[in-house]
């Protein structure tokens, strides 16, 4: 406030400026965005049932102690973790070596570099449904290649979408296949900006590939490392299409949790109060990202 | 010793020597280019010769059709089930392009302001925007469908005076639209400044000098400049919209408003699932994102890292 009261002439008309080119936006936001998750927020301390034509009543914290000891919830909170942390590790490996190997000068490179969008340009509901296919007992081809490579007997023929830590795991294999390439991209526009001297200093003391990686490479895409990670927990924290294809079972997920109360038994104030705990533990989250932002920022 | 092993195997010497700048040698980043090569490739194939085959062929477990068809492609182009897929691929390109049409419009003069401008309050309205990026659909996806199920009513600002009140929106290809804005702005708004403020501030004060208005110098110097950043967020902006899949399958029911990913998920019939033509479906609708990344890659790679990334 003390800013805009001795603001000269010149900053005020520059403010004026700014409020009017931000108008537009600043509405459709607070009118489709901030009002709706406040909205929200209101209505998790309610009992608000659709269907039943039940009256909307003021039940304070009972929706969050109901989830709190909802045995689904913390069943789905487990999955969405392990489906969480299994990909993003995985890709973040995966995605790593990728980068190394597309790093390199060669013949082809491009050709290389492009193919690997390939997956990430698909959709996600396709994707899902590609490695369903995959997976079915029978003539799905993960059974039939594994059937001829001789590695399962063969009279054996595993359902493997058949439990749900199961389904998590599958699910988290085509996860890991579509979103890989964006990790890559991610870790190969932070290699990129490594100097070649760095390299070549250390291999005058004789360093191998190891010490390359161990002594160079990862000291210096640190910064663009932690901020993929922290990127890709958020978004593999939101998971829902490909388990909607895997798997009838809401369970093994929040968000498919949290999607059923709302959209198929429509308790709207018990999911907006579980959409509220995912908004909390993600704002954590985004709270974390925006300081190694500001840090990564304030050392370039 | 060592130095005649070297001149007996001088292929040994090329193929595992590295240089001092490089790290894999080129045997090994072969090997490693192999495996990503078929990693990536093979699932994709999969699904292309799933769509060529018959059912009766993929039932039986033939990765390759013996006699291809391209019976799925014609089945999904034609008949009933054809309508709905062409009107739901109708549907996709109807809402991503208004989603993309309004969000770049709108989010364009956002960013030159957050970029260029300088007001209080900048950087706290710009993590806001970040962190309204990075929420899920989850959060805000029951308010949004009480929304549109009792309809969008827009008054004047501190009074009762309604302007307009639409009628409920469920069901209609606007409910996507106006969803995919409220999470699309954010994003594009982050992105685009990052591009605007990449832009040299030296150009803009030139342009000053020689007695440019406000509006004259962004739409000739600062609009230009940035066209490749704003063709970048576009894509995404698109390609978000085409792939949306939670709020499209809370918000519609009809065919009349379903979008592609939906139509895809209902091939999967309550008994049986007619695998070919679903495979068909899939690649057909992930076609256009493909394409566009394919050839706008370098776009996509600087948006990449310029830090926004949503899914």
């Amino acid at each position: 406030m003390q800013k805009i009261l001795t603001a000269s002439k010149k900053e005020r008309k520059d403010i004026l400026f700014a409020i009017l080119l931000l108008a537009p936006t600043l509405y459709l936001l607070l009118r489709i965005f901030i009002l709706p998750i406040m909205q929200s927020l209101v209505w998790s301390f309610f009992k608000y049932n659709l269907m039943d034509g039940s009256a909307i009543e003021y039940v304070g914290l009972r929706n969050y102690v109901d989830i709190s000891v909802l045995n689904d919830f913390w069943i789905s909170m487990k999955n969405t973790s392990y489906f969480t942390g299994f990909s993003v590790l995985a890709e973040l490996a995966i995605g790593f070596i990728c980068a190394l190997l597309l790093n390199q000068t060669f013949t082809g490179r491009s050709f290389f570099r492009g193919i690997i969008i390939i997956p990430w340009a698909m959709l996600t509901l396709v994707n899902g449904l590609l490695w369903n296919s995959i997976y079915q007992p029978g003539y799905g081809a993960l059974n039939n290649i594994l059937h001829q490579l001789h590695l399962l007997e063969a009279g054996t023929n595993p359902v493997w979408l058949s439990s749900s830590t199961n389904v998590v795991f599958f699910a988290a294999i085509s996860d890991i296949w579509k979103m890989t390439p964006l990790m890559t991209l991610l870790l190969l526009a932070g290699m990129q900006s490594i100097p070649a001297s760095l390299y070549e200093a250390v291999a005058i003391d004789g360093a191998g590939f190891w010490r390359k990686v161990w002594h160079v490479t990862l000291p210096q895409i640190k910064p663009s490392l932690l901020i993929a990670l922290v990127l890709r927990v958020i978004g593999a924290f939101r998971v829902y299409d490909i388990l909607t294809v895997f798997t009838a079972n809401p369970n093994t997920s929040v968000s498919y949790l949290t999607y059923n109360f709302a959209f198929r038994y429509f308790y709207l104030g018990r999911a907006s109060a579980m959409a509220w705990i995912s908004t909390i533990f993600i704002l954590i989250l985004i709270t974390i990202y925006m300081v190694l932002l500001k840090r990564q920022q304030k050392e370039q | 010793m060592r130095r005649a092993a070297k001149t007996a195997h001088p292929w040994r010497i090329r193929i595992f020597k590295v240089s001092p700048s490089e790290l894999i040698p080129p045997f090994y980043l072969w090997i490693g280019l192999l495996l990503l090569t078929i990693f990536t490739l093979l699932p994709f194939l999969y699904l292309i010769t799933s769509s060529i085959s018959q059912t009766q062929e993929i039932i039986s477990g033939h990765l390759f059709p013996d006699l291809p068809t391209i019976q799925n492609y014609l089945k999904l182009f034609q008949g009933d089930i054809g309508n709905d897929f062409i009107q739901a691929l109708e549907n996709s390109i109807t809402v991503s392009l208004w989603t993309t049409a309004v969000t770049i419009f709108v989010g364009l003069f956002a960013s030159y302001a957050l970029a260029r401008i300088k007001f209080p309050f900048r950087v706290t309205l710009l993590f806001v925007i970040l962190a309204m990026q990075l929420l899920p659909s989850i959060s805000i996806i029951v308010p949004l469908y009480i929304m549109m199920r009792e309809g969008i009513s827009i008054s004047i600002p501190f009074t009762s005076m309604v302007i307009l009140h639409t009628k409920p929106l469920l069901d209609t290809t606007w409910s996507l639209v106006i969803a995919y804005i409220a999470t699309g702005l954010p994003f594009a708004i982050w992105l685009m400044t990052g591009y605007f403020q990449s832009i040299s501030k030296e150009m803009e004060e030139a342009a000053y000098m020689d007695g440019c208005s406000k509006i004259k110098t962004m739409h000739k110097i600062i609009l230009p400049l940035a066209l490749p950043g704003v063709a970048a967020t576009a894509i995404f902006t698109f390609l978000n919209a085409w792939d949306e899949f939670i709020f499209a399958s809370a918000f519609t029911q009809t065919y009349a408003s379903k979008t592609l990913p939906i139509a895809v998920r209902e091939f999967i019939g309550k008994h049986s699932i007619d695998w070919g033509l679903m495979t068909a479906g899939g690649f057909v609708a992930s076609l256009p994102p493909v394409i566009l990344s394919l050839f706008l890659f370098k776009y996509i790679v600087s948006g990449l890292s310029d830090g926004g990334i949503k899914e």
